[in-house]
């Protein structure tokens, strides 16, 4: 029903963003669309501004935010921006110069302060418009394509300049949240040209990532709908991973190609309009350059001799019972966007409300769709963090707080500070962090947000818990128990989702490895939507099934086998359904 | 009239919203300068991270961080001499060295001039 994905047949722009949930393959994508055009003889650079990069497994090297040009093809340059190692070498550049002239003490002060969010998205972002708006790689590249990370990250990056530019232009105070990011007022001119290159259809275009699955379909809407809202007009909608039947009457197979052709059909309103092609689903790894290469040409069936270490794998009613013997009260499921952190999230609430105990199952991911899944009762009690209403609400509360001893005039002066970013973040993170003390009567599952915007999350509350030790602010006592609750492990287990595939398993890795450095308890891994645990008989869906192994093997090792597996599943796991993923 | 120089710790912004918590202090710090500055006293605060040079620059801040570290910090000086550290002046000082009297600054910061200065439909 969909054009192929070529970019051979399609006349593309100069700039492509690529966007959508995570996992939904935008790395791939990206990866393949960016060598086709290099083989053409295109000069092509590939920027990568997802926190959690998954290019660096994908070409399986090293890559630098400056970019670095790929052996196996020519013409293709690729970089990597960390927005973490950005935001360092602008704090080191602030820094440097004062060394010995003030002391280390006074150093430090200006370190913790330059550690805020701010600092990590103004540098990321930063990075991110010198490439768009810098006139000689305008001039070296016929093509430049962004692997952004998970939506809701994109969508507050390309919020930022018009947000931001309205607060500099705005701004007659000086001294505000920005005004920390001194040299950030000459930069406006920069930002300014980076928005309008991006809201221009003639040198910029939008593709929107999906799978051909409900979930990821609506992830892109609504993606497509705020990207057009900040003027990106320009977009393109390419479905990943449509499955193509090459054998009658395999159930596994033909349920999934029902399941991918219903989800098509039903396809949001809006997206309808919008120039659609497809990738066919592949037997191989999307990884090492011979695979992308393929990924938008054709399929091969190959798969080695790999042995599961284990000959029983264990089931999620184990993850469950030990969650219930061992009392926790405090239980994340984190990973990767799209692994299907919501229904185990969702299945564990079940299994212990089963139990007889009091559950409380929240959702920070900007999505949400955890109300499509579990309904509310039975014990359980549904809520979710949304962003924009933690932030509505808490500037009511300081404005309340400030009406008590300010006039309305400087009320007005208290709300421009209220526009800034950081405000977001904490806005987000108390309500986090009521949901959490409110463990003590309920079991609390989190549902969390994909795991680059997890991280700032968790990260946002460490460098919190090392500046309310010293502020003398107002906080309140939920905050103030929030991280050495996260950091008992008698209460808090953080379950790690992922998928039999490699890069949802290295991401998982670099995960549990920023939870260890948080001080955070890790103990279980779940892998879910295992074909392996199917019977199917299509050669396509028996080759990828079988290279899944090799990562349940490596999940098993990282675990010490403390793991469980979700067979795929023809069905959306909401409902009845998520009662029998937990027998 | 005097000249009034505030040196800040490093803080996100001049409120202290963007801190972890709200900060009354640091709220009616911003407010009174906000309102001496409309009533044109000289009043200019520094801020640690966003001007770190002024740390430098003025040689008897620097002495004062030297010697007692950042702790010291907020420091306030009238006409060139360190009057008050390691906290803010009250509403009493900041009348004494501004020469606005207290029940002024007050009266100004109940003031309310073109409405409440929102520009996006309605009121605060």
């Amino acid at each position: 029903m969909y054009k192929l994905f070529n970019p051979d047949n399609i006349k593309l722009t100069k700039y492509l963003f690529f966007t959508g949930k995570g996992g939904v393959g935008k790395t791939s994508s990206a990866c393949a669309t960016a060598i086709t055009l290099a083989d053409q003889g295109k000069k092509v650079l590939l920027v990568s501004t997802d926190p959690a990069s998954n290019l660096q497994d994908v070409f399986g090297i090293s890559l630098t935010s400056k970019g670095t040009p790929i052996q196996e093809v020519p013409n293709l340059v690729v970089a990597n921006l960390n927005p973490e190692e950005a935001a360092k070498a602008y704090k080191e550049s602030v820094i440097a110069p004062y060394k010995g002239k003030l002391p280390a003490s006074v150093l430090q002060n200006m370190e913790e302060q330059l550690s805020g969010s701010c600092t990590v998205e103004i540098a990321a972002f930063n990075e991110f418009s010198n490439f768009i708006t810098d006139e000689k790689t305008q001039i070296e590249y016929d093509h430049i394509l962004f692997d952004t990370a998970p939506t809701g990250h994109t969508l507050r990056m390309l919020q930022l300049p018009s947000a931001w530019s309205n607060f500099i232009s705005e701004s007659t105070h000086g001294a505000s949240c920005l005004g920390q990011l001194s040299g950030l007022e000459s930069k406006k001119e920069v930002y300014k040209n980076a928005v309008s290159t991006l809201a221009d259809g003639k040198l910029t275009t939008l593709i929107l990532i999906s799978r051909p699955e409900y979930s990821p379909l609506q992830e892109a809407e609504r993606a497509s709908r705020e990207l057009k809202e900040l003027g990106v007009h320009n977009q393109l909608l390419v479905v990943n991973g449509v499955l193509e039947l090459d054998i009658e009457n395999d159930q596994i197979a033909d349920k999934l190609y029902a399941k991918q052709q219903e989800a098509l059909r039903n396809i949001p309103e809006s997206l309808r309009e919008t120039p659609t092609y497809k990738i066919p689903l592949r037997a191989y790894n999307i990884t090492g350059i011979k695979n992308i290469r393929m990924l938008l040409k054709e399929d091969y069936l190959e798969s080695q001799n790999y042995k599961l270490n284990k000959e029983e794998l264990p089931k999620v009613k184990a993850l469950i019972e030990d969650l219930y013997a061992s009392k926790k009260r405090v239980i994340f499921t984190m990973g990767k966007g799209g692994v299907g952190k919501t229904t185990l999230a969702a299945a564990i609430a079940i299994g212990l409300a089963e139990k007889g105990v009091k559950v409380h199952l929240t959702t920070t991911d900007p999505a949400d769709h955890l109300k499509f899944v579990v309904e509310e009762g039975h014990g359980i009690r549904l809520s979710k963090i949304d962003e924009k209403d933690e932030l509505r609400n808490y500037t009511e509360t300081v404005l309340a707080k400030a009406r008590e001893t300010m006039a309305e005039e400087d009320i007005a002066y208290v709300e421009e500070d209220l526009r800034s970013p950081c405000t977001q973040e904490i806005a987000v993170f108390r309500a986090f962090a009521e949901i959490v003390d409110n463990a003590d009567d309920e079991i609390v599952v989190i549902d969390t947000a994909p795991t680059g915007h997890t991280l700032l999350l968790l990260d946002a509350t460490q460098s919190y818990h090392k500046e309310i030790q010293k502020s003398q602010g107002d906080i309140p006592q939920a905050v103030k128990n929030l991280l050495p609750r996260l950091r008992d492990e008698k209460e808090t287990e953080v379950v790690i989702v992922t998928l039999p595939e490699a890069t949802p398993v290295y991401e998982a890795m670099r995960l549990q490895e920023d939870l260890k450095r948080a001080g955070i308890n890790n103990k279980w891994w779940v892998i879910n939507s295992s074909l392996l645990m199917t019977n199917t008989q299509s050669p396509l869906l028996k080759t990828k099934s079988l290279n899944e192994i090799p990562w349940i093997n490596k999940v098993d090792e990282i675990s010490q086998g403390n793991f469980a597996i979700i067979p795929w599943k023809g069905e959306e796991i909401k409902g009845e359904k998520l009662v029998d993923l937990i027998r | 009239m005097s000249k009034i120089e505030i040196f800040d710790p490093a803080m996100c912004c001049a409120t202290g919203i963007c801190g972890p918590g709200i900060d009354q202090e640091l709220l009616r710090v911003a407010t009174t300068v906000n309102t001496l500055t409309k009533k044109g006293v000289t009043i200019i605060r520094y801020g640690l991270s966003s001007e770190p040079q002024a740390f430098v620059d003025n040689k008897k801040v620097n002495e004062y961080l030297m010697k007692e570290e950042v702790e010291v910090l907020p420091i306030t000086i009238v006409d060139g001499e360190v009057v008050k550290t390691r906290s803010y002046p009250t509403a009493d000082e900041f009348a004494q060295w501004s020469g606005v009297s207290k029940d002024e600054i007050a009266a100004a910061a109940a003031e309310k001039e073109n409405g409440c200065g929102c520009d996006e439909g309605g009121c605060c």
